[in-house]
């Protein structure tokens, strides 16, 4: 039998209250900081057999999502600064100096973003209804329709060929200028917000062009879903998605010093 | 259908791999050199596990294949960009580099 690791999935203000977590989710706290830790096995986690669990694609996935999903259910009770995957320590004493020497930086990143959430939105172009959309707002775009339409033989094909590639274009204008409005709009409905790389198809699980990857640290959620709703309401006949995600523990707003 | 449909935008969905690992294993708390079971830093274990994925077969259908576009990983530079952070790791944990003129 082997000894036992400490994995810590995040860091939470001490005593947090009761927290609705699997039973095998222990808190490690020291001083105000409570640590969210499971033991697990270093025949499983530890440095040589790490190496071999990596490349076991299933193992990873299960591993991937069990730290999220620990992690959001402390989220549903409390504030929690999440930590990377795989954050593993020998022993529990190694948990708590970690919490004690870093106790004012950890403090000072919870309490940024105490009370908040990270929230998720993607924004993407459906083709189709972009051109029977928001393409039909160009008056170039309305004419070549129109001449497309009554044309024939080669010239309708040269005619669509021509057609196409104008909606190709204008619907990447539209995409970058929605982004932009989006972002900045949804920026003043949070408090802070950045954005994420764009995800090709093959990775967001959807056929249409992404054109915003944006997570936002919010505290009035209620009026941020209003806001997003409002945009869903303007921008949306001209064939823009848009899809919400989270709340996620706080990722990508805890404290630069605190990130590797 | 969720409810949220309503409003004009899709929500309430299960997470996305995508967006778990793009939170996951770039960004949250690592302090580096704190972490006691592996000598390597938590960001060669992200370096790995990208690496390690991109070797498995099962990556198309987890639909993992970002290593594709990362120039560190995939780029003429990437090697020696590696050999950089290795470098780097390899002193902070006080061993002897890989590499004298360091």
């Amino acid at each position: 039998m082997s000894a036992d690791g400490w994995y810590l999935y995040g860091v939470v203000e001490a005593p947090p209250g009761p927290l609705d977590v699997e039973p095998d989710v222990e808190l490690v706290t020291e001083g105000p900081l409570a640590g969210v830790t499971s033991r697990v096995s270093l025949d499983e986690f530890g440095d040589s057999a790490l190496s071999e669990r990596l490349g076991d694609a299933v193992w990873l996935e299960e591993n991937i999502r069990r730290h999220e999903q620990v992690l959001e259910r402390v989220l549903a009770s409390t504030t929690v600064l999440p930590c990377r995957f795989c954050t593993v320590y020998r022993t529990e004493a190694d948990v708590r100096r970690f919490l004690s020497e870093r106790q004012d930086q950890l403090t000072a990143a919870l309490a940024e973003v105490s009370g908040r959430v990270e929230l998720g939105v993607k924004a993407f172009v459906d083709p189709e209804r972009f051109a029977a959309g928001g393409a039909q707002e160009n008056e170039q775009i309305r004419e070549l329709t129109a001449q497309t339409a009554q044309a024939e033989g080669g010239r309708a094909y040269l005619e669509s060929r021509r057609l196409e590639r104008l909606v190709g274009d204008e619907r990447a204008r539209f995409g970058q200028e929605a982004a932009s409005q989006l972002h900045s709009r949804l920026l003043d409905a949070a408090e802070r917000g950045v954005l994420l790389d764009l995800q090709r198809p093959e990775l967001s699980g959807r056929d249409e062009e992404m054109v915003l990857n944006g997570a936002y640290l919010v505290s009035d959620r209620p009026g941020f879903e209003r806001e997003l709703a409002a945009l869903a309401a303007e921008l949306s006949s001209r064939g823009l998605e848009l899809e919400l995600t989270g709340p996620w523990p706080p990722y990508n707003f805890v404290s630069e010093e605190l990130r590797g | 259908m969720s409810s949220r449909e309503l409003e004009g935008y899709r929500s309430g969905q299960p997470a996305q791999l995508t967006d778990v690992l793009e939170r996951v294993l770039d960004k949250g708390i690592v302090v580096a050199g704190d972490i006691q079971i592996n000598l390597l830093d938590i960001e060669l274990l992200t370096v790995k596990i990208r690496l390690l994925i991109a070797s498995a077969d099962k990556a198309k259908e987890m639909g993992i294949d970002w290593w594709q576009s990362d120039p560190f990983l995939s780029g003429s530079n990437g090697r020696g960009e590696l050999d950089k952070r290795l470098r780097a790791i390899e002193e902070k944990v006080g061993l002897p580099t890989s590499d004298e003129e360091s």
